[in-house]
């Protein structure tokens, strides 16, 4: 996710953001990675496929497993928004 | 290191947050079994061109017992550096490549993983032909159902070397 996240930086994660709302294009989440269930991700939402899946995108494009690798992904499996990022 | 991010480092002690990472092992998603097809390849060569070599007879010139070791070393050099790619290769697809899913689907991978590493182990320890050509057979197999998971069909050649062995390509475009 660099530049806006680099290792070793702690995220804050509103777990409750997408009870009420959907995810939305340029939000920051944390998701369970699709292939790996007890691994969390961080990606960026790319686009929203209604009713409920979304793509995701890393920001640091050339080095990223995402969307493109591992397809759609269902907004349950969104753990929350990142809301406060600080850098390490 | 801001204020902030020292405050959740605190937190983090009294209680540990779970790492969310950002990207796996670089470069993703980039694997190709035909690394360790080509390291094959080079073993076989080195068996051959070991069995080849022209052994110095008793009254042999010093000169050529000194050649005979020097071609000698850096073939069996060649052999194990080789045997190792190929291992090594094997290695990543095994570990980083191969899902679950693809086991369901192909359960002889398990197997087949276990002797190819076998057969790289033999064709390093030994000066052995046939260790080496099982290690090829074995990385084609392991290519085959490789490709088989992207979807793709494969055809079996000759490859364009001086080993000539069969060899399994992916069937692209």
């Amino acid at each position: 996710m660099e530049p806006t996240l680099r290792a070793g930086d702690h995220v804050l994660v509103y777990r409750w953001a997408y009870r009420r709302t959907r995810p939305r294009s340029g939000d920051v989440v944390v998701l369970r990675d699709p292939e790996d269930a007890d691994r969390y991700l961080v990606k960026r939402v790319a686009e929203t496929k209604p009713p409920d899946r979304v793509v995701v995108l890393g920001d640091n494009r050339a080095a990223s497993r995402d969307s493109r690798h591992f397809g759609l992904v269902g907004v349950g499996s969104i753990v929350g928004k990142v809301v406060v990022r600080a850098r390490g | 290191m801001s204020i902030l991010h020292a405050f959740f480092r605190g937190i983090d002690r009294l209680a540990p947050a779970r790492t969310a990472h950002a990207h796996c092992d670089i470069p993703c998603g980039i694997y190709d079994p035909h690394h360790a097809q080509l390291a094959a390849h080079t073993v076989i060569r080195m068996n051959l061109l070991i069995n080849e070599l022209k052994k110095p007879g008793p009254n042999a010139a010093a000169e050529e017992r000194q050649d005979y070791a020097n071609k000698l070393s850096r073939y069996v050099a060649t052999k194990e550096q080789h045997a190792e790619i190929a291992k090594h290769e094997v290695r990543i697809l095994w570990a980083d490549y191969f899902k679950p899913e693809h086991l369901q689907k192909f359960p002889e991978l398990h197997d087949l993983v276990w002797k190819t590493l076998k057969a790289g182990s033999k064709a390093r320890q030994e000066i052995s032909l046939q260790a080496a050509e099982d290690l090829l057979k074995d990385a084609n197999d392991i290519a085959t159902i490789f490709w088989r998971t992207k979807g793709l069909d494969v055809i079996k050649v000759k490859a364009p070397y001086p080993t000539e062995r069969e060899t399994v390509y992916p069937k692209l475009g």
